[in-house]
């Protein structure tokens, strides 16, 4: 790969990557450099929300997010959801809840529904059904109908302490 | 480990995927994921043509790329031809290309980059052809010829081909052209519906290894390993033996990843290279070159006695086949076979033609032309409601198949429970209050009704069980679990099969080195399919259980009872018992062991009584068992666009027996929302031969806040004889009636039938403003 | 392709001036086509760094000045806009989906100029005014003046958006933007951003802006003037979206044919008006 090198904050760890050319997306180096394939290539347009990766606590396509750009932020992608220490095979809870709520498919959209859903838990207090489907429309599942996955990020939202 | 609920693991339980905790870790491995050792990435080459005569090649200056290493086009390819039903079609264009986007040359690099940078430096010299690119086009007397060898081809059927058609199929009952006579309301229009896209979230994709013998092992993106290694050996005239397909995980079929795409490209690059081979389509080629379903062109006549009674019914479809024929005969015929719907309808007369256009194929898409015809057929029942002062609900009552009855051509209907799905809808939606609702300012609305069946059967399949030295199962049915979670259901089965808890079965990954034949996932057939084979095996390890055991106890099978967790007793002495541990551990060293059932069978109940009905052309000759469904949606359009939208839905689905109810949910919720997006907003729209819409910038479907939350799923269970634990399939039906019930409730909110989908904004509000006119 | 990070507007300014040199603000549009091969930059100039890009301000007389680098999410959620402003914030949070308004910023959006996109209609009915910045200095342009064509502003080669300058709406105005769209978040069918004022019955302040149905947003300043004054009814309404209809240039495409557009925008107009009065009525 030719380009500059760069350091990326992944899931809390530091991790050098010795060229990445300007046009290369942090979907490819979190997919092709890192081994984080959690995040998914779908469309490459923005539009199917599979990559979906928080960048410093907010959601965003890290098929639209050039590489080089992203230096100096903290981002986490479905790999991270879970604190680092916590007991192997452990889940988050909103990870609990889409496993138990049969609102898990194929799981090809899974990891970026995983993100907006966490990023929306973080936010205030249980959330309405309303507020789940409009956090959760820039991701596209073609299994589920949105239904269980919808529930579970309320319920999920619910149980928080 | 955060432990999952698992406390209910049985038939009947809603047990989480056995991969829920691999997939929502991100840990669950796609075909684009997977990575082997010294890996070119390929990319294709595709036709802008329509229609061109292929004259030369000038590959060198993608050779000299530095990091390609192999460039492949028509010419490096076998004569072999592939196809579902049809054999006509090569793993690469050859001679000639026949639409745009078709594959004409591949290349394999170092990195994926280098690949598509070559392959872009590739140039075909072409010669154009006139070019066909609807039905219309294709069958007028000059129209060019899309396949000169057809009448050459093989084909699995006695196919009625000429010409650009394909196929020609016609089915019918009693006598049509005296019933009219018979009819005091006729209703007659023509319907049309467009291409719908997959839109699978995980673009296709496969990777090929060859090892030192020239073996080549397959992974991709795929609906059936076997159907994946029955086309890449036709296409290359490969034997079968050199070839073993495996499955990683898969982003969602729903029948653009049965029959085969980049397969066969994969292979000849792996077997020209020596090295591993993957290409992954990025979503523009998915969506140009997959498949996707078939846009129909419906006639339909349907009659009735002034009582409501339906008498005759006559329907002739046309539908656009695309450059290849693919599973399309299969879907025409489908299509016919489901024409009538669940009805006595005496008089009944259905017909098609297939016809081959310069247009990417078109395929199997989850509901097999059932919701196209559904869509005409049921708007139909609406209007002869409407016509007749009826309520469409009993209208509908009055004239479904009746126990006993027989399906369209005179196949045998064991299990029906429509009339229950029919009376749970009407009450759950009360439908009586409901349509009465006023709507909110500056809407209307609506409901609509749609009733439909749906077939869960075909081919062959079978199932392998094996017990463990420690007592623990293994599982192994070659059936791909696409996300619906068939492993899950099928696991279950087992489990209960051998009254085990299902964390000690372990269900294994499709390879067609050691699975049984499934012909695929596909036909919503797995559970019932494949399922029963499931049971039968365990079925026969229960008895090789009982054996051994009985050889132990010294006692008969017959006073011999598998108990709860995994034991084996002696009937009425509740401590005689032995656990599977000690019984497998046993057949691990005597004779009869060890302990291995198998089962393997294929669908044969015919679909055609040849003393009741006259088909010609049909291709297939025993087709499933029916499940039966009804559908009322709450429609709200905006008065001041036109724009529909869905507030609300009751589905209830006769599925036989739910083996996992919230699986079975989740497929009426999904088959709802992709026959939503059917109805209102998916069109592939194209400029002549070529899609304009290949993105899903520009292809649209419904997102979380466009799908209504409430989507009421409402399992029926009309045991089916035969099927395992009575169960039937439920991977399609959920779809079928979504347009007619959509359609129906537009017709109502605004007073003008509209018989073209997408029900766009635009249409609507056309009909909105002509007004009146439902009839 | 060269990758730079200015952390100032002049820096950028200058790395700007080079041939073939494109500005990277949120990704949302430029990075999607770099995937497609449909662009391919010799020098990427990312603002990421120009901290002075990404505030909003609200001056004492009620003028907002929204950086070019502020997201949609931001500009959804701004309480400085108040009043008539509202019609921004507004269409920005009908743009997209959550993740994409986390990236997308208004400079961004605005210099690609999708006729189809939100913020031109909303910026056109809110009167506000570009603020530019290139090699010669600094100018502003008024949001008609800026939206030129298909795609095509009036930014020139080597010049960069600054802010968005939105004048204050006078107090009592309403701002709404409505869109019609094929699926939540998809680009508009046709879209209608107004800001208006009643007294008493008198319209005081009227502008209406539409999306989507032509090269550019449209408006009608010659026949807004007209109905200062005076009340606002079905025939006032319909004076004004047969004048709008005029202007139309719509074309067919994927999500809609140009005919429809012509008709439902007219209609779309005359609910917005009708619910803006309500939603007045209602505050007073």
């Amino acid at each position: 790969m030719t380009g500059e090198p760069v350091t990326l904050r992944v899931n809390g760890a530091e991790r050098p990557v010795a060229a990445v050319a300007p046009w290369t997306t942090l979907l490819t180096v979190l997919r092709d450099e890192f081994g984080l394939t959690g995040a998914k290539r779908g469309c490459n347009q923005g539009v199917c929300g599979a990559c979906t990766v928080t960048i410093d606590g907010e959601p965003v396509r890290s098929c639209l997010s050039l590489a080089l750009n992203c230096a100096d932020r903290d981002i986490v992608t479905v790999e991270g959801l879970v604190p680092a220490g916590a007991p192997a095979g452990a889940l988050a809870p909103v990870q609990q809840a889409l496993a138990e709520g049969n609102a898990v498919q194929c799981g090809f959209c899974t990891p970026g529904i995983l993100i907006s859903a966490h990023a929306l838990l973080r936010r205030n207090a249980p959330l309405t059904v309303d507020e789940v489907r409009a956090g959760l429309s820039g991701n596209l599942c073609r299994c589920s109908g949105y239904k269980k996955i919808v529930e579970a990020v309320a319920r999920a939202s619910e149980a928080r302490p | 480990m955060t432990p999952l609920d698992t406390s209910a693991t049985g038939v009947g339980a809603s047990l989480p995927r056995l991969d829920a905790r691999e997939k929502v870790t991100g840990r669950a491995q796609y075909i684009a994921d997977m990575v082997r050792p010294g890996m070119l990435h390929a990319a294709v080459h595709a036709s802008p043509h329509a229609h061109a005569r292929i004259l030369g090649y000038d590959t060198a200056e993608a050779q000299a790329v530095p990091g390609v290493a192999c460039v492949l086009t028509g010419d490096d390819f076998p004569d072999g031809r592939m196809g579902a039903f049809i054999k006509d079609e090569p793993a690469i264009a050859k001679g000639k290309v026949r639409y745009p986007g078709e594959p004409v040359a591949v290349v394999a690099a170092e990195d994926e980059e280098t690949a598509r940078r070559a392959a872009a430096l590739i140039r075909v010299d072409y010669e154009d052809l006139p070019v066909a690119a609807t039905p219309e086009e294709a069958v007028a007397p000059d129209a060019p010829l899309i396949h000169e060898g057809l009448a050459d081809y093989f084909k699995v059927f006695p196919a009625i081909c000429g010409g650009n058609v394909a196929s020609e199929t016609e089915l019918s009952e009693g006598d049509v052209d005296a019933a009219w006579a018979d009819c005091d309301v006729i209703v007659e229009g023509d319907f049309e519906t467009p291409a719908q896209a997959h839109l699978s979230i995980e673009p296709v994709g496969a990777l090929a290894e060859v090892d030192a013998e020239g073996r080549v092992t397959l992974w991709s993106a795929n609906q059936s390993v076997f159907r994946v290694q029955a086309n890449v050996c036709e296409a290359l005239q490969l034997p079968m033996s050199k070839l073993r397909c495996l499955t990683p995980k898969v982003g969602a079929g729903f029948g653009n990843k049965m029959e085969p795409h980049v397969q066969p490209l994969v292979v000849q690059l792996a077997l020209r290279t020596g090295r591993p081979v993957k290409l992954i389509l990025n979503r523009t080629e998915d969506f140009e070159t997959v498949r996707a379903r078939h846009p129909f062109k419906i006639r339909c006549k349907t009659g009735a006695k002034k009582d409501g009674t339906l008498v005759a019914r006559e329907l002739t479809a046309v539908l656009d086949c695309g450059a290849y024929g693919d599973d399309s005969p299969g879907v025409l015929g489908y299509s016919l076979l489901m024409s009538r719907g669940p009805y006595r309808i005496p008089h009944c007369r259905a017909s098609g033609k297939l016809v081959y256009t310069n247009r990417m194929r078109f395929g199997a898409f989850r509901g097999f032309g059932n919701p196209q015809v559904t869509f005409a057929t049921e708007s139909q029942i609406d209007e002869i409601a409407g016509r007749l002062g009826m309520d469409p609900l009993d209208l509908r009552l009055k004239n479904r198949m009746q126990p006993g009855d027989r399906w369209f051509g005179g196949g045998d209907v064991a299990s029906n429970g429509l009339a229950e799905c029919i009376e749970k809808a009407r009450e759950a939606s009360d439908w009586a209050r409901g349509r009465a609702l006023p709507a909110p300012p500056g809407k209307r609305r609506a409901l609509g009704v749609a009733a439909c069946a749906h077939i869960s059967g075909l081919l062959a399949t079978g199932a392998i069980v094996r017990l463990l030295e420690d007592g623990s199962v293994v599982l192994n049915t070659g059936a791909v679990d696409i996300g619906q979670g068939s492993d899950t259901v099928l696991t279950q089965m087992c489990a209960s099969a051998l009254k085990v808890p299902a964390d000690r079965v372990a269900t294994a990954s499709p390879d067609t080195d050691g699975s049984p034949y499934n012909w695929g996932t596909t036909a919503s057939r797995v559970t019932y399919t494949t399922g029963r084979s499931v049971v039968a095996a365990a079925d026969k390890v229960a008895e090789q259980i009982k054996r051994h055991a009985s050889e132990i106890f010294e006692c008969a099978v017959e006073d011999l009872e598998l108990r709860d967790g995994g034991r084996v007793g002696i009937k009425g002495v509740p401590d005689k018992e032995l656990s599977f541990f000690e019984v497998s551990g046993r057949a691990h060293w005597a004779a009869g062991g060890p302990i291995v059932g198998t089962d393997t069978w294929v669908y044969n109940q015919p679909s055609v009584d040849p003393k009741r009905a006259i088909a010609r052309g049909l291709p297939f000759p025993q087709i499933g068992v029916y499940s039966f469904g009804c559908m009322i949606a709450a429609v709200e359009i905006d008065e001041t666009t036109g724009k529909a939208d869905v507030v609300e839905v009751w589905s209830a689905m006769d599925v036989g027996k739910a083996i996992n109810p919230g699986s079975v949910e989740g497929q009426i919720e999904g088959g709802f929302v992709q026959g939503m997006g059917f109805a209102l907003t998916e069109e592939m729209v194209f400029d002549g031969p070529r899609l304009a819409n290949p993105s899903m910038m520009d292809y649209k479907a419904p997102t979380s806040l466009d799908a209504p939350f409430d989507i009421h799923s409402i399992i029926v269970e009309a045991a089916e004889p035969g099927g395992p634990f009575g169960a039937k399939g439920i991977g399609e039906i959920g779809l079928v009636p979504v347009p007619a019930a959509i359609a129906n409730a537009v017709a109502a909110a605004i007073g003008t039938r509209l018989r073209r989908l997408p029900l766009t904004p635009e249409r609507v509000l056309d009909g909105m403003l002509e007004g009146g006119d439902e009839d | 392709m060269e990758f730079v990070r200015p952390d100032s507007i002049e820096a950028a300014v200058a790395a700007l001036q080079a041939d073939g040199a494109a500005c990277l603000a949120g990704g949302a549009t430029l990075v999607a086509m770099m995937n497609a091969d449909l662009v391919a930059p010799d020098r990427l100039v990312s603002l990421r760094d120009v901290a002075a890009l990404r505030d909003a301000i609200r001056r004492p007389d009620g003028t907002v000045v929204i950086g070019a680098m502020r997201r949609h999410r931001e500009t959804a959620e701004e309480t400085d806009l108040r009043d008539g402003q509202r019609v921004l914030s507004e269409a920005a949070a009908q743009i997209a989906n959550p993740p994409v308004r986390n990236m997308g910023t208004i400079g961004g959006s605005c210099a690609f100029a999708d006729p189809a996109a939100d913020y031109p209609p909303a910026l056109l009915a809110a009167d506000a005014r570009f603020a530019l910045i290139g090699a010669v200095g600094r100018r502003t342009v008024p949001a008609g003046d800026f939206f030129l064509d298909w795609y095509e502003t009036a930014l020139e080669p080597g010049e960069l958006i600054e802010a968005v300058i939105l004048p204050p709406a006078p107090a009592g105005t309403v701002g709404s933007y409505t869109k019609l769209a094929r699926v939540a978040g998809d680009f508009a069918i046709a879209s209608v951003a107004l800001v208006l004022g009643m007294d008493g019955g008198a319209c005081t302040h009227l502008a209406v802006a539409v999306g989507a149905c032509g090269p550019a947003p449209v408006r009608r300043r010659d026949v807004e003037a007209e109905l200062i004054g005076g009340g606002l009814g079905d025939a006032e309404i319909r004076r004004l979206t047969d004048a709008l209809a005029e202007a139309f240039d719509p074309v067919d495409d994927v999500r809609a044919s140009a005919d429809y557009r012509r008709r439902v925008a007219p209609r779309m107009v005359r609910q917005a008006l009708v619910e803006a009065q309500q939603r007045l009525s209602e505050t007073l």
